[in-house]
């Protein structure tokens, strides 16, 4: 599953992205990171054409995700959103199948195989006995992994998730991002995650993307990018990176 | 999975099931004419054997069959209609305040409705017109308030407008028909099944028929629809399509019924939140299930005002009255930030 | 509880004149002094007013009271009409055709224009007592005095209200000339049909305004002619109205005789038509369809003409009781009881032809 990436555009306001050339590698877990403001929402947005973008600017093993039917693209890509707050109290179960919906014609029911899909994508988070649990009742950590659930009963190979860490505490945080891991492991999914946390970043990423007012300002291999001079660079303030027991901590 | 409802549910889906049914054998019986049930029973029997005296079960095979049967199944017909399109617009809308009433679908149906009889006269259907108009209306909430997204407040108030527009509109119609006509106008605009007739229904019915249907069909595809049209686009739902397609289908109920029996409001909101209340939030089941308990409710509203008295009470006065402090409480205990 | 309630606004009819008389005998005008006179007159919205006893500028925005007006002769009061009567009234362009050029004060939806009222500074207004905010409304802003006043279907009612507007422009002498001649006509009326069984009254239905039903609760003509209104032993719908509204099942319910229909709408505005009350086969069990007894009459017309509720009861009265009444030319009737009333001839004729009241006008 190769993403392409060519003059792809975006203007909102006074905001504009442009990324000009850009390719993601497939299996694996790119991050993308960057200051408030810098487009990392809106650039994953664009790849999972939630937004409207011209033609030609995102190919998916060739096919331009701009002309795809809604129900192809769902079977390609989902997109896991940041926030969600549903005007209604779903259940968990009747939630994680909605991601069904790529599969089945407006008019139609879902089937065995659809419950079987979001039955097991809820097994794969870990959340099973929650089915009939209503999803108000879950804590913020556990509705990101039911999120990831309904994203996973697509059962597409490209995941899009936006900032799915913020607001969670170390151990919810780390548990999703191994799953992640997991998932592009074990499933070979190409996942592209939008962080926060730098420190998680560079963790969790075989490529990590550096983001700043729109513009894909560096990337590649963290190891090799994450270096002090490009943070500041890119979050315009005084950084420095020190190694620390193998790992990589930003001082601010 | 969420498939399975336990027995107590099980037990509540039958019973509610059912309650059409049986209302409506019920009310055959109940009307300013007294006829008991067993002459109720003798008098359907007739169709297959004839009675020997015919000139005296002739009222009541008038009253059964010409009157009390058109009116008991527009009633159910309107009931399950606004149900069906108060919820479906609840989903779509995202927002369980919602309703056909608010979003000035109903007076953009009126309208028409008024204007076809007015100028085109009784032989015209008026269906057409109010269909027309109430898409207008809500396609002027939409127009204006954004999206199906926005605030409940920004909803209301453009709803509030589009309904004040609508009435203005009205009154401009009144102004140039002569007043006398008119008359039967503000009857009708009340809310009143009393003047259906199998013609009203003969185009009325099919109609709602559709639309039901439609809505019916698409209540799982309800349920992602009112999600965000963020995540209900990523999930892969060809959102302008659905959306219209809804909209399209509750209108279309909602104008069918009240170019018939002018504005019932309120029964759109009421009976979904009841359901929502009994069945828990799954339009797999809330859609059918405001279907069913929509019918019942007006089958028995009707029957508390064929039943009492002889006059003619309409019958939207009394969904208001029940309607709209159910609303204010609702609106009080909202805990969610709509507003 | 219903008669009780009836005899009440019977009552209140004759209370009001009994009221007023009482006090204005107590009250003789004093010319010397040029006091204006007043007295006090509680309307059907059951308000008391105090009118002057002389009215030299009237605001009639009561089609009956103008009507009333123009039969005393005293057009010359009029300041102004309503919307109806410049409108929708084809009567009142036969009576008046002068009238066209009286100002217009009200709009079709009720609505009064209270600068032109102000202008024209009338000394009493007339409203119907279906309006029922709007007489408070003037009067708290203009500070005239609006008198909700109409016959509620009633010939006392119209009597009444005769003899008072003739006191207020001064033409008692015509007024009561008039109320002689309309008592009379009645008179004759019920001599000639006699004592009558409630049997013998054949039971009426009336389908008024245009709607198959709503009623008239209070309707003289039909007992009067001998017959019976199913629907007088209902309430009206509110106060100031005569008019109820009933379920199609209890006109089955109620088996009248005879089904007759608010004619007074030109025909094409008809949406109650005798054609269609004969097919409606939901009421094909009711006497009045089976015998095909349906018929047009007059009915209200923003309440009535006095010319016309006699011929009206005329009709019905041969219509109730044809061996009784066999020797009645209605034409010649009909002719000079608007000539009695309006000092024209020929004016039964039109209105006849523009009703297309074939029954009324055939011997």
């Amino acid at each position: 599953m190769s993403i392409r990436v060519k003059d792809l555009v975006f203007s909102h306001k006074n905001f504009s992205l442009e990324v000009s050339d850009f390719s993601f590698d497939s299996g694996k877990v790119t991050v993308i990171v960057g200051p408030n403001g810098a487009g990392k929402t809106t650039f994953l947005k664009c790849l999972g054409a939630v937004l409207s973008i011209p033609k030609n600017a995102v190919m998916i093993d060739g096919q331009d995700l701009a002309v795809l039917k809604a129900r192809e693209r769902a079977r390609l890509i989902s997109y896991v959103p940041q926030e969600q707050d549903s005007a209604f109290n779903y259940s968990v179960g009747d939630f994680v199948l909605m991601g069904r919906a790529g599969y089945l014609s407006p008019f139609a029911l879902p089937s065995k195989q659809d419950f079987a899909a979001a039955n097991e994508a809820l097994d794969y988070v870990g959340l099973r006995r929650f089915a009939e649990r209503s999803i108000g009742e879950l804590s913020s950590g556990e509705r990101r992994l039911v999120l990831i659930a309904r994203a996973l009963a697509q059962n597409s190979d490209i995941l899009l998730m936006d900032e799915p860490t913020t607001f969670l505490d170390p151990k919810h945080e780390t548990e999703v991002l191994n799953l992640v891991r997991k998932l592009a492991g074990e499933r070979k999914k190409t996942i592209l995650v939008a962080l926060h946390s730098l420190e998680m970043a560079v963790v969790y990423s075989d490529v990590l993307v550096f983001m700043k007012q729109g513009k894909i300002v560096a990337s590649g291999p963290p190891a090799e990018i994450f270096e002090a001079r490009l943070l500041e660079n890119v979050y315009e303030m005084k950084i420095r990176v020190i190694d620390w027991d193998g790992r990589k901590v930003v001082i601010r | 999975m969420s498939g399975q409802a336990n027995s107590r549910q099980k037990i509540l889906t039958i019973v509610i099931l059912s309650l059409p049914f049986i209302l409506f054998l019920f009310s055959l019986a109940i009307g300013t004419y007294d006829i008991s049930p067993g002459k109720v029973i003798r008098t359907i029997a007739s169709v297959w054997h004839p009675h020997s005296r015919q000139d005296l079960i002739a009222p009541y095979r008038d009253i059964l069959f010409r009157i009390r049967i058109p009116r008991l199944l527009l009633a159910m017909a309107i009931g399950a209609a606004l149900s069906v399109s108060g919820a479906s617009l609840q989903a779509l809308f995202k927002n369980p305040l919602v309703n056909e009433y608010i979003l000035g679908i109903s007076s953009g149906a009126a309208f028409g409705a008024a204007l076809s009889l007015v100028f085109l006269g009784r032989a015209f259907p008026p269906q057409i017109a109010a269909f027309f108009f109430a898409l207008l209306a809500v396609g002027a909430v939409l127009l204006i308030s954004g999206r199906t997204e926005s605030h409940f407040i920004s909803l209301l108030l453009t709803g509030i407008i589009v309904t004040a527009f609508f009435s203005a509109l009205l009154s401009l119609v009144e102004f140039f028909a002569s007043p006398y006509v008119l008359q039967s106008l503000f009857f009708w605009l009340m809310g009143s099944l009393s003047l259906a007739s199998w013609k009203d229904l003969s185009i009325s019915l099919p109609l709602i028929g559709v639309g039901l249907s439609v809505l019916l069909l698409l209540r799982w595809r309800l349920n992602v629809l009112s999600l965000s049209d963020e995540e209900a686009r990523s999930l892969g739902i060809h959102l302008r399509r659905e959306k219209l397609l809804v909209i399209g289908a509750a209108t279309l109920v909602t104008a069918a019924g009240t170019s018939v029996v002018g504005i019932i409001g309120w029964i759109g909101f009421i009976i979904p939140h009841l359901v929502r209340l009994m069945f828990g939030v799954d339009n797999r089941r809330v859609i059918p299930m405001s279907a069913v308990m929509g019918a019942s409710v007006m089958l028995v509203a009707d029957d508390l005002i064929r039943g009492l008295s002889s006059f003619e009470i309409p019958i939207g006065i009394f969904t208001s009255l029940v309607g709209i402090p159910l609303f204010l409480l609702l609106l009080k205990k909202t805990k969610k930030v709509w507003l | 509880m219903t008669s009780r309630k009836q005899n009440f606004n019977q009552r209140t009819g004759w209370f009001g004149f009994m009221f007023f008389t009482v006090l204005s005998l107590g009250l003789f005008p004093d010319s010397a002094t040029g006091q204006k006179q007043e007295f006090l007159l509680k309307d059907q919205l059951q308000r008391s007013i105090v009118i002057p006893a002389r009215a030299e500028h009237i605001l009639s925005l009561q089609p009956e009271i103008t009507r009333l007006l123009l039969a005393l002769g005293a057009a010359d009061r009029l300041v102004g009409v309503d919307y109806f009567i410049h409108r929708n009234d084809h009567l009142f362009k036969l009576i008046h055709p002068a009238g066209a050029d009286l100002p217009v004060v009200s709009q079709p939806d009720g609505s009064v224009n209270k600068e032109m009222i102000a202008r024209l500074a009338p000394d009493l207004i007339f409203l119907s007592p279906t309006e029922q905010q709007v007489p408070d409304a003037i009067e708290r802003s203009l500070g005239i005095p609006v008198a909700a006043l109409a016959s509620m279907g009633r010939f006392s009612g119209l009597l009444e209200e005769l003899e008072l507007v003739g006191r207020l422009v001064g033409k008692e002498e015509r007024a009561r000339e008039l109320v002689h001649y309309f008592r009379e006509k009645v008179r004759v009326i019920s001599e000639t049909i006699g004592a009558l069984e409630e049997t013998e009254r054949p039971k009426t239905y009336l389908a008024f305004w245009s709607s198959l039903i709503r009623t008239p609760v209070f309707y003289d003509p039909v007992t009067v002619a001998g017959g019976q209104n199913v629907a007088d032993r209902l309430l009206p719908s509110r106060l100031g109205t005569a008019s109820a509204v009933i379920n199609l099942e209890q006109i089955i319910k109620w088996n009248p005789d005879v089904i007759l229909i608010h004619g007074s709408y030109p025909p094409r505005e008809r949406r109650v038509t005798v054609e269609g009350i004969l097919a409606d086969r939901r009421l094909g069990s009711v006497r009045a369809i089976k015998d095909r007894q349906v018929h047009y009459t007059l009915g209200f017309w923003y309440w009535w003409d006095p010319a016309g509720v006699l011929v009206e009861t005329l009709y019905l009265a041969r219509l109730f009781h044809p061996e009784k009444f066999s020797a009645l030319d209605l034409g010649r009737e009909g002719e000079a009881i608007y000539e009695k009333f309006y000092g024209r001839t020929g004016i039964f004729r039109a209105l006849m032809k523009i009703l297309e009241f074939d029954e009324w006008t055939s011997k």
